[in-house]
């Protein structure tokens, strides 16, 4: 069994990273970890609702 | 002299007359005197692009974006040009154990000769786990790469001051980068950075040896050094006291103050009214949006709300009474106006008035 990887994933918005399980030249088990995480969602809480396309288009810029 | 920036240029079709004119254009924007253009030329001829690692945290990448789509002098990716970049997760070709490879073996091999840019802020609640990359936080990799780096530039307001990620309550318990890695940091706020303003600070380095002249936050003058508002070309109409009192209405549709509509520019330093965006084309004061100070550190809770008046900023007596002051103004055009039999001051007069909290 081998354990490969995959961090920082590359050509991505964000911050990504991929584990993966190997047995016999197959990939038996897989994961897939956001790394960088703002909490957002917790910054719009107590906003105005007008006010909150201002915060939300800045998740992603691309 | 070959592997120049010029040769570079020259090689991806950029004509003379292009990179004379990006010379102009850079000493205009860096404030400098024509007669710098020759120098600044010269050093383009000379120079080899500078090798650049830019590294991503707590961020949108926005700022990348911005920097993609810079066109002058009329051609794309113009920065791509006079940069070596060499590392850049959003654009580069190696991923995982080679990604990391490529960073060590610049930071290495290239020791004081890379510039390193910084987007997005630095979580620092936890220890720091709320930004990894390749298994390290974004604490200790700034810190690795800021150590051999030649110049350290923060790009975003969020590597500047840690911009929206640092919002009220900051969950992550953001940062900037120079909160974390100390010693100078040139830091190019906005949210995005205005791309010019990246290519004329590199163009600095490479002329004069040396980053220009900052302010106390640490950003170039010639970008940050003028108040949005004493530039804004709106600004006739605020000393008239003609402003937006709704959205849509006729003070909207003619291009009137967006002051009374939240419009921060009385709080912000930035350029964008004289080079603006994309080419130059609009900026968002320019297409009827208020500022909201996005290169003003902690905007997203100081100039928040983003449609209610701004009022009452200490040292500056007259906020607090802009309105009184422009309607004051107003009221004497209007009897100037009127004397001269124009029509233009009964309009004036009609402009419905609210509460003055914006939001209609």
């Amino acid at each position: 069994m081998t354990k490969i990887v995959v961090d920082p994933v590359t050509r991505i918005e964000g911050h990504l990273r991929i584990q993966a399980t190997v047995e016999g030249g197959k990939i038996v088990d897989a994961w897939a970890s956001g790394t960088m995480w703002r909490g957002i969602e917790t910054i719009l809480k107590g906003r105005d609702p007008r006010d909150a396309w201002t915060f939300v288009s800045r998740i992603c810029g691309v | 002299m070959a592997g120049s920036i010029y040769d570079h240029l020259l090689s991806n079709g950029v004509t003379r007359r292009s990179f004379l004119k990006f010379c102009s254009a850079t000493a205009a924007t860096l404030g400098l005197s024509s007669s710098m253009v020759p120098r600044i030329a010269e050093a383009l001829e000379k120079k080899e692009r500078p090798s650049v690692v830019w590294l991503h945290y707590s961020e949108c990448t926005g700022d990348s974006e911005s920097v993609l789509r810079a066109s002058k002098p009329s051609i794309a990716q113009v920065i791509l040009d006079i940069v070596s970049l060499e590392y850049h997760e959003t654009i580069m070709a190696p991923s995982g154990h080679a990604a990391e490879k490529s960073l060590h073996d610049i930071i290495t091999k290239k020791k004081g000769k890379y510039i390193a840019v910084y987007e997005g802020a630095v979580p620092t609640k936890d220890g720091g786990i709320y930004c990894f990359i390749g298994g390290h936080t974004a604490i200790d990799s700034c810190k690795q790469v800021a150590a051999g780096a030649m110049a350290n530039i923060a790009v975003g307001n969020c590597a500047c001051f840690g911009g929206i990620a640092a919002a009220s309550p900051n969950p992550t318990g953001c940062k900037g980068i120079q909160d974390i890695i100390g010693g100078t940091v040139l830091n190019i706020p906005g949210c995005p950075m205005n791309p010019e303003n990246f290519t004329a600070v590199i163009v600095h380095l490479l002329t004069f040896g040396s980053l220009p002249a900052l302010d106390s936050l640490g950003r170039p003058l010639f970008a940050f050094g003028k108040l949005i508002h004493n530039n804004c070309e709106r600004r006739p109409h605020f000393d008239q006291g003609q402003f937006v009192r709704q959205w849509g209405d006729m003070g909207h549709r003619l291009g009137w103050c967006l002051y009374e509509m939240g419009c921060k520019g009385p709080m912000a330093f930035q350029n964008c009214p004289t080079i603006r965006w994309n080419e130059g084309t609009s900026w968002p004061v320019q297409a009827g949006h208020p500022c909201i100070a996005c290169a003003t550190p902690n905007n997203w809770d100081d100039a928040y709300p983003f449609y209610k008046r701004l009022e009452g900023l200490p040292g500056v007596g007259w906020q607090a009474n802009a309105d009184k002051i422009g309607l004051g103004i107003a009221v004497g055009t209007a009897a100037a106006v009127a004397a001269h039999g124009a029509i233009r001051a009964a309009k004036q007069r009609k402009v419905p008035k609210d509460d003055g909290e914006g939001h209609e």
